[in-house]
């Protein structure tokens, strides 16, 4: 055996190069994915260091919170670290170059932060946070990639401005937006620059691109936001139990510690009640149902409050400005009939009032000098489409007057309102919304005087809801009275306590997120690029196992003699064949093993590419080697059975060759399959694939990948088969004196052995299979060529924008943007375009953009008026009815709400499909089932998914403004748009991009994937070149009897040479036309899709490309074959 | 029997050839010196060892191969061809239209049927009827109901038969065979002969040919013993 194996050194040598090749690439595939998952690992644990657990709150909530859960932990070491922390976003501006950063991550931290990555760099980093002495400006620590950004240096000045938090939500009536009240803006000096990795990569968002990130001292933001000892943020360190132990953990120490206050909420006690009141002026509707529940289940009594601002109370021409009105509800049957206490004359009656009927209090009807049953107008702000004022009216009759008296004279119905409720006069008021200060008599500032804000007329609780409950609440106070048996201070203690333990944390926003948890489940990835790599590299591990065939092949039929004389001397086939397949396995064996180191350097080189060549297909460059043994194990097994497999295949001809003609030395091993048999699979796997791609095509299966895959083996299986048949059949005969008499002879040579010519073609046609499959995929206008037309990826804006902090004008009208800032000049600018304002749940990038695995991608609230206009293409939809943005309106029931992604992501990115529902939870806590109803076709849409406004306002209520802008104005405008948008609301982040060069990032990327596996069809290419140059050179030393024949009879070399070559040149076409009609085919179902367009002419020059490699590489082979003296071949058989 | 007198210039004309090969640093002189002429119509026979040069000489004459030393004079219609001083290309010229070789192994063109065989040279040519010219003369072999055969269902002598047919059919100046027999039975080869000589006779051909069969020197007219890279002659 062993001399065996050394003395047909070079056909084994071959044989265990092809194994080695077929292990590089498979086992290589599989590093790939290996190597991208581990450096997601790594980025993970490097940007998130010892951190577990975060809290983050959308409102401020008590510092020592922290302190207190850090203080539970000491007598359990649970948790080794807590740190209070303030995580805001915004802009920064280099205060000199006025140079500007987006999205620039700001926290605003102590000492204790730092100990989240132990090293010295960044113990020492807290000095810096400190203002030095002489120092202007507080301290800012930055990390490179805003250094870079901001092109600023150490003791350079920057300008970080940021979102204000104020406790009314800004779309509540009395919220504040103006830019002054919503942005606060901070000067600070540049102290230290740290580089991207640790605390300098720190980020709670899985993406592996460096995040801009600006350290400030956790003291100068709190003054700045005017939160003083409050935080947003709580970050934990528990490595020593588990991410859901410590989940769990939390949420009860948590709950133990939590006061009402840190809800927002407030119990104030009063005489004879107790009432539930917040700072944020409206109950969130979560609260009241709880608050209810509780109250119900103590039997506790409740009276309900919903106070409104009224513009005007107008009866019999008279009219009584900007009054307060209150909706009472009780929970109980009120005792009806006289006697009744004076405190409760106006409950019984506001309970009992009906639809359309409002008391007066004696001084409003006395102003009005309204009588019971006269028709009362009231008018009123709600806050409208776009967050404007509108003016609503409502008419009531006149149920009754109340005395100024008792809970009608409680001035604390109305909710305390900074700006308003502390005006001495009402002419002081410093109110968010429009006062007209001139309707406001002296009889108004009387009664402020008297009575403050004390009601002026009251409504049932149903009407109160009616006219002005919205998403942020319906009640402004609850109150209780004493349950059974209890006085109100135990009522208020037993309530309290119910309350706290009760309440639902997540509804809260008081949710611990096992961040690194999630981060290292994300970093799996959204595409398993181990698959995709083996996916693209199946051709290439089929070309490598079919050489190792070829080779094997070879290696045997030259072995025919020796077989032969094994046979005849008593030898069993069995044994025999064993004994090839042994030589196999040790071929196999250490052929795989060579694979191994080539895997290596396979994925090695792949990492080397995704980092520099195809950067723009990962946007990383941390990506790096990860070998794992598990992946090398695997690689290793199923690379051996291919290759066994493939020479299995070879030698179970043995047994099917007489003895004589093995002796004699038949080199036909080539198996006889029936050209019948062979026709039979042409034309059933032909019929197959079409049956495929019809269905594909009327479908919306055309861009599935098991569709490709499938139509394209068959095909090819199909190609090759017919192939076969035809070499097989004795289709040609004719003279070889022309040109064509020399193709027809080149051509019937190929027949002599059909099945290595079989083999050849097949592997350039794989090759070729994938190339054109992929160059068909292309994108041609990655540059800055994309359609303004409506139904483009583009939907016909040319700009699109996104805001760090949220605006609340309404940009396309001209008081919105004078409140926003816009000159006379800018107005001009500006005045010609269409902005449609989107809402914005931040979260995970799910485009391609995004490595990780997003859990909770970004959500767009999509408004009327968009869905009215439609646009954009629609690569697929449940229902081809009407307008696909309609869609977003459907009713799908509790917990299910209709949305449209961009097809790529879905499909890719975040594993789904048409109708498929992406659960996730609301702000309320509640799971959300997002069904995916209309997939978008290459749209701008691709890093978020879309529902409608109606349904984002009311599942993420607090969520305020708009973030996201498309922006409609005519191409040679953009650039002035841009600049003035960017300009005016650069306090806001304003960051305007091309839609072309947003849909050119995307695809880029996709381009880029393509381009490497475009490069893995190279290799395959490189095979079956080198295939091809074997079985020339093998036909050719087979032969050379026949060639030194024909030279001596006079045939010319050049004559012999361009036979030669005909012969490769035809089974190169054959394959390459193969391989090329058959992922035409295959992609067609994809590129007949609206919007899609082939690269026809790059095609058709990678093809040419592929000939010409194809042909130089025969030529190469030829030239050595016609080198080498034929004479002597003259004289053998 | 060829003519041999002096009012004919001989149809080959071999001045001091030699054929020197060279493995590393060794010479290994097959031909030295040999000066001979070959007449039309005859059939000289060439006797020796294995190795003794045959086939070289036969290649030289054919053009195959060039010599180390020497002259190759062939009288053409148009003159004498200097075969030493052609290039290599002229000389696949001079085969293609002056020369029919037969092999020991028949070398058909295992791809191309019977007909296609026999028709390669004229085709190469550019003759115009060379069905007919083939088909006539696979007649005169006795093939001429296996024209469309392939030639791996032939036996051994119809296969060499093919091989006469293709020498002849582009009526070449001589015919250059080399050990015809040397594969075939004695009954066989003994037939293929015959058919070799009435062939190449009736068709006036000189006939030069390598073999170690003494009885088929019986048949020469000239015979010679190649012995130490010299030419001897031993009938004729």
């Amino acid at each position: 055996m062993r001399r065996s194996l050394i003395h047909f050194w070079q056909i084994h040598l071959a044989v265990l190069l092809g194994a080695a090749v077929a292990t590089a690439v498979l086992t290589g595939a599989l590093l790939v994915g290996d190597s991208v998952r581990g450096s997601l690992r790594d980025l993970t644990l490097n940007r998130l260091g010892n951190i577990d657990h975060v809290m983050l709150s959308e409102r401020f909530f008590r510092e020592t919170l922290a302190t207190q859960l850090g203080a539970s932990s000491a007598t359990d070491v649970s948790y080794e670290r807590v740190v209070p922390a303030m995580l805001l976003s915004g802009t920064a501006v280099n205060a000199t170059t006025k140079m500007r950063a987006s999205r620039v991550q700001i926290q605003g931290i102590d000492e204790r932060f730092f100990g989240f990555w132990s090293s010295p760099e960044t113990d020492e980093l807290n000095e810096f946070l400190k203002k030095k002495s002489g120092q202007l400006f507080p301290s800012v620590v930055i990390n490179q990639s805003l250094k870079k950004e901001l092109n600023v240096e150490v003791g350079g000045t920057l300008l970080i401005s940021f979102q204000r938090q104020n406790e009314i939500h800004p779309e509540f009536l009395l919220g504040r937006r103006d830019t002054l009240d919503v942005l606060q803006t901070l000067r600070l000096s540049v102290s230290k620059i740290i580089p991207n990795s640790g605390v300098g990569q720190f980020g709670l968002r899985p993406h592996q691109s460096s995040p801009f990130n600006a350290y400030v001292s956790l003291s100068v933001l709190q003054k700045a936001l005017d939160q003083e000892a409050k935080v947003n943020a709580i970050l934990i360190s528990s490595p020593k139990i588990s991410a859901a132990d410590a989940t769990e953990r939390l949420e009860k120490e948590l709950r133990q510690v939590l006061t009402l206050d840190d809800f927002g909420l407030i119990l104030r006690q009063a005489d004879d009640y107790v009432s539930l009141e917040t700072s944020q002026f409206v109950l969130k509707p979560n609260i009241i149902k709880l608050a209810k529940t509780v109250a119900a289940e103590n039997e506790i009594p409740v009276t309900t409050v919903m106070t409104y601002l009224a513009n005007e109370i107008s009866t019999n021409g008279k009219t009584v400005p900007y009054s307060t009105i209150t909706a009472l509800g009780v929970n109980e049957e009120m005792p009806e009939g006289t006697g009744e206490p004076p405190d409760n004359q106006v409950l019984f009656r506001a309970a009992r009032l009906g639809e359309g009927e409002i008391l007066l209090n004696e001084w409003a009807a006395g102003e009005l000098a309204a009588q019971p049953g006269d028709r009362i107008d009231v008018s009123y702000y709600v806050i409208g489409h776009e967050e404007q004022y509108l003016t609503k009216y409502a008419q009531f009759r006149l149920k009754g007057v109340v005395s100024l008296t008792g809970l009608a004279a409680d001035r604390e119905l109305t909710p305390k309102f900074p700006g308003v409720h502390d005006a001495d006069d009402m002419s002081d008021w410093d109110a968010p919304f429009p006062v007209n200060f001139n309707r406001i008599r002296s009889e108004d500032e009387a009664y402020w005087d008297e009575f403050g804000a004390t009601p002026k007329a009251f409504v049932s609780a149903e009407t109160g809801e009616r006219l002005w409950s919205s998403r942020f609440g319906s009640l402004t106070a609850i109150r209780f009275g004493s349950m059974p048996g209890e006085d109100l201070e135990r009522t208020q203690t037993i309530f309290q306590e119910q309350l706290r333990k009760t309440i639902n944390l997540e509804q809260i926003g008081f949710v611990f997120q096992p961040v690194k948890e999630q981060g290292l489940a994300a970093a799996s990835g959204a595409t398993d690029f181990s698959m995709l790599f083996i996916g693209f590299s199946l051709f290439l591990i089929v070309s490598a196992a079919l050489l190792v065939g070829l080779l094997f092949r070879l290696g045997v039929e030259g072995r025919a003699g020796e077989i032969g004389i094994l046979l005849a001397s008593g030898y069993t086939l069995s044994t025999v064949r064993w004994r090839f397949m042994i030589e196999g396995s040790i071929l196999a064996g250490i052929g795989a093993a060579i694979g191994l180191v080539g895997a290596i350097g396979y994925a090695w080189l792949m990492m080397a590419g995704l980092r520099t060549w195809w950067i723009a297909a990962v946007g990383t460059q941390f990506l790096s080697l990860h070998v794992s043994p598990f992946s090398l194990s695997l690689g290793y097994l199923i690379s051996i059975i291919v290759v066994l497999a493939s020479i299995g295949w070879t030698i179970r001809r043995l047994g099917k060759i007489s003895i004589r003609s093995l002796v004699a030395g038949a080199t036909e091993f080539e198996e006889q399959t029936s050209g019948r048999v062979v026709r039979i699979i042409a034309f059933a796997t032909t019929g197959i694939a079409l049956a495929l791609f019809l269905f594909a095509l009327n479908t919306d299966a055309s861009s599935s990948p098991a569709f490709f895959f499938a139509i394209g083996t068959l095909l090819l299986i199909a190609g090759f088969s017919f192939l076969s048949s035809w070499l097989k059949s004795d289709a040609v005969s004719e003279d070889s004196s022309s040109r064509r008499g020399l193709v027809r002879l080149g051509v019937r040579n190929c027949g002599c052995h059909p099945g290595r010519s079989i083999l050849c073609a097949a592997l350039v046609g794989c090759a070729c299979f994938v190339i054109v499959a992929v160059g068909a995929n292309r994108h041609g206008d990655s540059g800055h060529s994309a359609s303004l037309e409506q139904t483009s990826g583009t939907g016909g804006f040319s700009l699109v924008a996104e805001a760090d902090i949220p605006l609340h004008h309404d940009l396309n009208s001209e008081s919105g943007r004078f409140e926003l800032g816009f000159s006379d000049r800018d107005e001009a600018v500006v005045a010609q375009s269409q902005i449609i304002p989107l809402r914005v749940l931040p979260g995970e990038d799910a485009s391609c953009l995004n490595l990780y695995q997003p859990q909770n991608p970004r959500i767009l609230g999509v408004p009327d008026n968009l869905i009215a206009r439609g646009g954009f293409q629609f690569q697929s939809r449940v229902n081809k009815e009407g307008s696909a943005w309609r869609l977003l309106y459907e009713e799908l029931g509790e917990g299910v709400v209709p949305a449209i992604g961009d097809y790529n992501s879905v499909m890719w990115i975040l594993h789904l499909g048409l109708g498929e529902n992406l659960v996730m939870r609301d702000e309320l806590g509640e799971p959300l089932k997002l069904r995916l109803l209309g997939l978008l076709q290459g749209s701008i849409f691709q890093s978020e998914l879309l529902i409608s406004e109606a349904n984002f306002t009311k599942h993420f209520p607090s969520q305020s403004g708009y973030r996201y802008f498309l922006i409609q104005t005519p191409p040679k405008d953009a650039e002035e748009v841009t600049q003035v948008l960017e300009n005016v609301l650069r306090d806001h982040g304003f960051d305007v991009t091309s839609t072309a060069e947003k849909l050119a990032n995307y695809r880029t990327v996709e381009n880029t994937y393509l381009s490497t596996f475009q490069t893995l069809g190279g290799f395959g290419l490189l095979l079956g070149t080198l295939g091809l140059g074997l079985i020339l050179l093998r036909n050719a030393i087979e032969r050379r009897g026949e060639l030194a024949t024909l030279r001596a009879i006079g045939f010319r070399r050049s004559t012999l040479s361009a036979m030669l070559l005909i012969e490769n040149a035809f089974l190169l076409l054959t394959g390459m036309a193969i391989g090329a009609v058959s992922a035409l085919i295959a992609v067609a179902p994809h590129i007949l899709t609206p919007g899609s367009h082939v690269l026809w002419t790059s095609l058709a020059g990678t093809l040419g490309v592929v000939f010409c490699v194809g042909l130089t590489a025969s030529a190469i082979a030829v030239y050595f074959v016609l080198r080498t003296p034929l004479l002597p071949a003259l004289k053998t058989e | 029997m060829g003519s041999r007198d002096s009012a004919h210039k001989p149809l080959i004309r071999i001045s001091s050839l030699s054929k020197i090969y060279r493995e590393g640093d060794q010479h290994h002189v097959v031909l030295d010196g040999i000066t001979e002429d070959f007449y039309g119509g005859e059939f000289v026979c060439l006797h020796g060892k294995s190795g003794s040069g045959k086939s070289t000489l036969l290649n030289l004459i054919a053009g195959i191969d060039a010599p180390s030393d020497g002259d190759i004079l062939i009288h053409a219609a148009d003159g004498e061809i200097a075969l030493n001083r052609l290039t290599e290309r002229e000389r696949t010229l001079f085969r293609r239209n002056h020369v029919g070789f037969v092999f020991q192994f028949f070398n058909l063109i295992p791809t191309l049927t019977v007909i296609e065989n026999v028709t390669l040279p004229l085709n190469l040519m550019g003759k115009r009827n060379a069905q007919k010219s083939a088909a006539s003369l696979l007649d005169a072999v006795g093939l001429g109901a296996r024209t469309d055969t392939y030639p791996d269902k032939l036996s051994g002598g119809e296969q060499q038969r093919v091989a006469i047919a293709r020498a002849l059919v582009h009526n070449p100046r001589f015919l250059l065979a080399d050990e015809p027999t040397g594969n075939l039975d004695a009954e066989t080869g003994e037939s293929v002969l015959t058919l070799l000589l009435r062939l190449s006779r009736s068709a006036g051909k000189t006939l030069v040919m390598a073999t170690h069969a003494t009885e088929i020197a019986e048949r020469a007219d000239r015979v010679f013993h190649i012995d130490g890279g010299k030419l001897i002659l031993h009938k004729g």
